[in-house]
């Protein structure tokens, strides 16, 4: 992980952040710290502005209000250090279906300059197992090989903070196992992580801190040890129906 | 300095590759180019008409409707599998991004250009060969100004549902100048007049390459930008 300019121990500290669509509130004044080498899943029904959460924190979109520093620096000013800081795995794998491996990553090494791409490269592949399909094209992985080359591209620049939004969607068991052992790695390798999933056993088991996310607003935000875990997935249920109810759907 | 510049390489080593396998973009182009050059053929009666005088604006509309599939396909490319939010996330300059596919649009253009010319040559019964320097450099110009508003606007249509009819109704009318330009170029070509005479049209188009481009620069940060 490179040398943060900032040593202060908070690797993102938001206030009062809000983004809005319109009449829509995506995000509505939230506040949170998350320290260096700390897991944060936060859960959410459909809609609740989890990944606009996330957009926002990467840089990728702009808050309407409030503020987020993430790895010492303030989101809103675009700092090209800031996301040499950060690494994204979202529902899209931003991979080039038509390239190998190998060529998406020497790419994306190119892009953040590092000094050997093809080494680096090698290496992330040879972390989430896809060594051996290199040479082929990204076109003809499935699922979970997509979602493991994601996160080979995510760390490929050795970020000490990463954003995974919804990783286990679409992934069968054995590729959910799979993710989950490179996650619990990339946290006892002190990264910090915020990840957002509908997995209510597999978030809880691996994060430090939960939140829980409602109408763009943290409904609940506390340390894993405080949390009973019956507890909150009943709650987490009853803000999904309660968000069906609000959705026009009739929950079964 | 350096990062931007290998950045920009990246970019244009990508695509390269990219159609080294694929080869989508320049079949299409090609092919393209070819029928509209086809049409122009049959529908012209060249033992009226010049082909010295009709074959500039023919030769253009084929280099500037071909190149227009081209483009539209450039950041459709990065909107797959949401590689563009991938290459927002990298810490790079916005414009290295637009140059990167500024480049890789122009090449890919050019390359088209130069398999059409000689055909235009053999259907059109031109010679352009004893004119190759100076045509060599309108269409360096055109295609230069073509691609550098091309890949602004392909990048702010990209995020439209219709962005395969919004392109072309938003190039063309502000490509005007340039398409006047070359064409006026080219015709003056094939009729054998020398550079000189048509320095007021090189000015022209040189000087809105570089309008287009500075545009380009000011503005592909918001544009690129959710």
């Amino acid at each position: 992980m490179s040398d943060n300019p900032n040593p202060s121990d908070s690797a993102i500290e938001v206030r009062q952040l809000r983004k809005e669509f319109g009449v829509l509130k995506a995000v509505d004044g939230v506040s949170f710290d998350l320290k260096r080498g700390e897991f944060l899943s936060v859960f959410g029904p459909n809609g609740a502005g989890k990944t606009t959460l996330i957009k926002i924190l990467a840089g990728l979109t702009r808050p309407s209000s409030g503020t987020a520093r993430v790895a010492g620096y303030e989101v809103a000013e675009g700092r090209s250090e800031m996301r040499r800081e950060i690494g994204v795995i979202s529902h899209s794998s931003a991979l080039y279906a038509d390239l190998t491996p190998m060529e998406n990553l020497i790419f994306f090494g190119k892009m953040y300059g590092l000094d050997h791409p093809k080494e680096s490269a090698l290496e992330v592949l040879e972390d989430v197992g896809l060594a051996a399909r290199r040479h082929d094209r990204v076109r003809t992985f499935s699922r979970g090989m997509l979602q493991r080359l994601s996160i080979a591209r995510a760390i490929l620049h050795d970020p000490s903070i990463l954003f995974l939004d919804e990783p286990f969607t679409g992934l069968d068991i054995h590729a959910s196992n799979v993710l989950k052992e490179h996650l619990q790695t990339l946290h006892n390798n002190k990264r910090t992580i915020l990840m957002t999933t509908h997995d209510v056993s597999c978030g809880l088991e691996m994060c430090d801190k939960v939140a829980l996310q409602v109408m763009g607003k943290f409904a609940f935000f506390e340390d894993i040890k405080d949390v009973d875990k019956e507890n909150f997935e009943t709650m987490y249920f009853d803000a999904v129906r309660n968000n069906q109810f609000t959705m026009g759907i009739r929950p079964h | 300095m350096n990062l931007f510049l290998s950045q920009i390489t990246a970019i244009v080593w990508k695509d390269v590759v990219t159609e080294l396998k694929t080869r989508e973009l320049f079949s299409a182009m090609f092919i393209f180019a070819l029928l509209v050059i086809l049409i122009f053929i049959f529908s012209v009666n060249l033992s009226i008409v010049k082909a010295s005088e009709v074959g500039p604006g023919i030769l253009w509309v084929a280099f500037l409707f071909s190149g227009t599939l081209g483009l539209n396909r450039s950041f459709v490319m990065e909107k797959e599998n949401g590689c563009l939010m991938g290459l927002m996330l990298v810490p790079a300059d916005r414009t290295a991004i637009y140059f990167g596919k500024l480049i890789s649009n122009f090449v890919f253009l050019t390359i088209m250009e130069l398999f059409i010319l000689p055909l235009f040559m053999i259907f059109f019964n031109i010679d352009l060969l004893e004119h190759l320097a100076p045509l060599l450099l309108v269409i360096f110009l055109g295609t230069l100004g073509f691609c550098a508003l091309g890949t602004l606007l392909s990048s702010l249509a990209s995020n439209l549902k219709t962005r395969e009819i919004m392109l072309p109704i938003l190039l063309y009318p502000i490509l005007v100048p340039i398409i006047i330009g070359v064409v006026r170029m080219t015709g003056q070509i094939l009729a054998g007049e020398p550079l000189s005479e048509m320095m007021n049209w090189i000015g022209l188009t040189a000087s809105f390459d570089i309008i287009y481009i500075g545009v380009s620069i000011m503005t592909i940060d918001h544009i690129l930008e959710e």
